[in-house]
């Protein structure tokens, strides 16, 4: 277990177009802190400084000169700069556990990898679904990012609870979380629009922020979407997990 | 009535997130992937706002607009873009666009400007209705007494035309000359109004 702690965690991208181009990204988490293992681009990308478009609720100063999360996604971006979003394409994404692959869209494929890119930047933002890194869920639908977000932020209240601290089991302040990503989705949107030539790169946030704009709704209804499959959870005796024995007909 | 609002988004992520925003708003929402798939939508049903994408595979927003505009000319289109490009917002606004909206934009802040949209759109159909009517008064309560009034005009000019002055001729002659002005410009209001009709009742039967 300690072993398999020490280990990368490794994301491999590998996208395919119709023309037969291919581009590959391995993206390395270090399994401790979450942090992504690379190397920036030498020189640093001008966009990427924090100035260049620095979000509206960024609480970073003017000792930062680079927005963590512009030089995060910098390869990737500047890949993708003169690609459409609605460019058909092949991706492979493979893990150390499993692979997965899926014929879709460059914008849906790069919101993927971007995702990614962006919670392990140390943005103090988007630091907070740094967790979620770790059981990144490529090509993932509206539902399976929200119930993630609620996982991660559920286990995240249950540590503060076991530490003696005051548990949000109200979810209040997760929506709170998705309001102030949403701004920064907005954020990069902008800086991106101003890095890139074409859409792809712009789109891929764009559908980030669609994820992130839909958690509020989510949770202020209630978790009502999935709140069906917990049936057996609602209707059994809260005092035990198992079911209770049942008499036996003579 | 909810109003009814067609999504045009060829990104599937975006129209289920916006229609569920929307939804939830109190709109009857109805979603299509590309501008052809959104056109056959819009001839079997009646749509008071498409929010229409700008970049997509097939037809784009811009043709899709276009064509908008000629068949479907009640409903109001508003130009959603993740790309940002002044020329192409003007060149929306011109071939009839309400609105240009930069992706991404806040459940919230699309709520809003869709509210408005609605209200104006009300404001508009009020007007449209006041305007009718003034001309349907117009028509009936004027037309008639100006015809009579001509035809007396004319009867009295003619009956005494020998014992008139040339200034009393003067004057009736350009009583009548009025009257008749009045009444043509009545008429060709109303032809105007039926021209209106026909071409709303034609584009409807496409």
């Amino acid at each position: 277990m300690a072993e398999q702690t020490r280990k990368p965690i490794r994301f491999m991208y590998t996208f395919k177009f119709a023309s037969g181009a291919e581009q590959q990204f391995n993206l390395e988490l270090d399994s401790s802190t979450l942090g992504v293992r690379q190397q920036h681009p030498n020189p640093k990308p001008e966009w990427a400084r924090l100035k260049f478009s620095q979000c509206e609720n960024c609480p970073l100063g003017d000792e930062v000169e680079y927005c963590p999360v512009a030089l995060n996604l910098a390869s990737v971006v500047e890949t993708f700069q003169t690609f459409n979003s609605f460019e058909p394409v092949h991706v492979i994404v493979e893990t150390k556990e499993r692979s997965y692959s899926k014929d879709t869209t460059l914008q849906k494929s790069l919101s993927s990898i971007i995702g990614v890119y962006m919670v392990t930047s140390d943005c103090p933002i988007m630091d907070k679904l740094r967790p979620m890194a770790q059981f990144h869920l490529p090509f993932a639908t509206s539902i399976e990012t929200f119930y993630r977000s609620v996982s991660m932020y559920l286990t995240a209240q249950f540590f503060l609870m076991r530490q003696g601290k005051s548990p949000d089991w109200d979810l209040r302040k997760l929506v709170e979380l998705y309001k102030a990503i949403s701004t920064v989705n907005k954020g990069m949107a902008d800086r991106l629009r101003r890095a890139s030539e074409k859409d792809a790169n712009v789109n891929a946030v764009v559908i980030l922020h669609s994820f992130g704009d839909g958690v509020p709704y989510f949770v202020e209804g209630g978790l009502a979407e999935i709140e069906h499959l917990f049936t057996v959870y609602k209707e059994s005796d809260p005092e035990s997990v198992l079911p209770t024995s049942q008499q036996k007909s003579s | 009535m909810p109003e009814r609002i067609l999504i045009i988004d060829d990104e599937e992520t975006l129209r289920l997130s916006m229609k569920a925003r929307l939804d939830v708003a109190g709109f009857t929402t109805d979603a299509a992937d590309n501008g052809e798939e959104a056109l056959r939508k819009m001839k079997e049903q009646e749509y008071d706002v498409a929010l229409l994408d700008i970049k997509m595979p097939g037809m784009g927003g811009i043709e899709a607009l276009r064509l908008f505009g000629e068949l479907f000319p009640k409903t109001d289109v508003v130009m959603l873009t993740g790309f940002a490009d002044f020329s192409t917002a003007i060149e929306c606004l011109k071939l009839g666009a309400k609105d240009y909206l930069v992706k991404p934009v806040d459940a919230t802040e699309l709520v809003a400007r869709l509210r408005s949209l609605v209200r104006s759109r009300t404001s508009e159909r009020a007007l449209q209705e006041t305007r009718r009517r003034f001309l349907s008064m117009i028509y009936i309560d004027l037309l008639g007494p100006l015809k009579s009034t001509r035809e007396s005009l004319e009867r009295t000019l003619k009956a005494t035309h020998s014992k008139l002055t040339t200034e009393q001729k003067e004057e009736l002659t350009n009583a009548l000359s009025l009257c008749e002005k009045m009444i043509s410009r009545i008429q060709s209001m109303d032809e105007d109004m039926k021209q209106e009709a026909a071409a709303e009742l034609e584009r409807a039967s496409r």
